[in-house]
């Protein structure tokens, strides 16, 4: 539910498109937890797409972090559905500057860690804060890299934005395109189950 | 992409507005002092509001601050020169509003003769 797409090695010709794209198959795991029946172990076909930019901006001191919360909780930037036909599959990137991104899902558990004991994003710690942190070069504005899988009553995912030493304030500029999929069920044949996304729990990040 | 030209009518001239999602990167200062009455010194001005946030190394909270400034560049132009900075400018760049203030020997005084041309960007 949460990757980072890595420079291409090569290109091919007709591309292929970055989002998904009506028609598409999508496979949610076993894993995805029985609170969210909805998806679980389920496959869909996207019946429509929309797309839709938005931007979430924060200045803050250097050596200070903020958290953004990205779900419909109260304070939430309200970037998840409420439909349970729907998937947003949101797109994040980021303008310059000297800051560091960590992910948390739900709040306090971090995605990106290590299995040695102490391995763990800290933005208190002069070394730890690279730990799992994403820089703005890891996914531009303009070339957006990262992608995330939301559905409705999903756990909150937090991005802590942390502005590094050296500079006395930052403005961090995220860009977000959400790419709303409508989704029909469907009972998939070996082939469609073949080439459907699939799309794992968060848990499955992290073991 | 953008240009402004102010006169100093007043101690401080506004010259870009904040953009919410974008820094403006300037790409061009010029000033002309011919006309002023006396040397300007000149002080390019960032305003922004910033937002709540945690110090990192003691979880002490900070407040969120309205109208938060700081100097971005200071230049002293004497009278009857005109002066214009392009490279100088390649790591400035304000997070909010950008505006000019005049003063002559430490005191803010007004010229509509000192003109000021900013030529900007927003990243």
């Amino acid at each position: 539910m949460l990757e980072l797409k890595p420079m291409p090695e090569a290109t091919v010709t007709p591309g292929v498109p970055k989002l998904l794209q009506e028609g598409f198959f999508v496979r949610f795991t076993d894993q995805w937890p029985l609170t969210l029946p909805h998806v679980k172990g389920k496959t869909f076909q996207i019946e429509k797409t929309n797309q839709v930019p938005y931007d979430i901006t924060r200045i803050i001191p250097g050596g200070n972090y903020t958290d953004i919360d990205l779900s419909n909780a109260t304070g939430g930037e309200n970037i998840y559905p409420e439909n349970t036909k729907t998937l947003y599959e949101t797109i994040l990137g980021f303008k310059p500057g000297n800051y560091l991104v960590h992910f948390y899902i739900p709040s306090g558990e971090y995605v990106h860690r290590l299995e040695q004991a102490g391995m763990v994003p800290n933005v208190a710690s002069a070394t730890l804060r690279y730990l799992g942190a994403r820089k703005p070069e890891d996914s531009p504005y303009d070339d957006k890299r990262i992608f995330m899988y939301s559905v409705k009553d999903l756990e909150p995912l937090i991005l802590r934005l942390l502005v590094d030493n050296g500079v006395l304030w930052e403005k961090m500029v995220l860009g977000l395109v959400v790419n709303k999929c409508y989704l029909k069920e469907i009972t998939p044949t070996p082939e469609q189950l073949a080439r459907a996304k699939k799309i794992d729990y968060y848990t499955e990040l992290r073991w | 992409m953008a240009s402004r030209v102010v006169d100093m009518t007043a101690t401080t001239m506004a010259l870009v507005a904040e953009k919410r999602n974008a820094k403006v990167k300037p790409s061009l200062i010029m000033v002309d002092n011919v006309d002023a009455l006396a040397d300007s010194q000149l002080v390019f001005r960032d305003t922004f509001n910033t937002n709540a946030s945690i110090v990192a190394a003691t979880g002490a909270a900070v407040a969120a601050v309205v109208g938060q400034t700081a100097d971005r560049l200071r230049v002293n132009v004497s009278i009857d020169a005109c002066v214009s900075m392009r490279d100088e400018l390649k790591d400035v760049k304000f997070l909010g509003a950008a505006s000019v203030l005049r003063s002559v020997a430490g005191v803010p005084t007004l010229d509509a003769g000192c003109h000021v041309t900013l030529g900007y960007n927003l990243e």
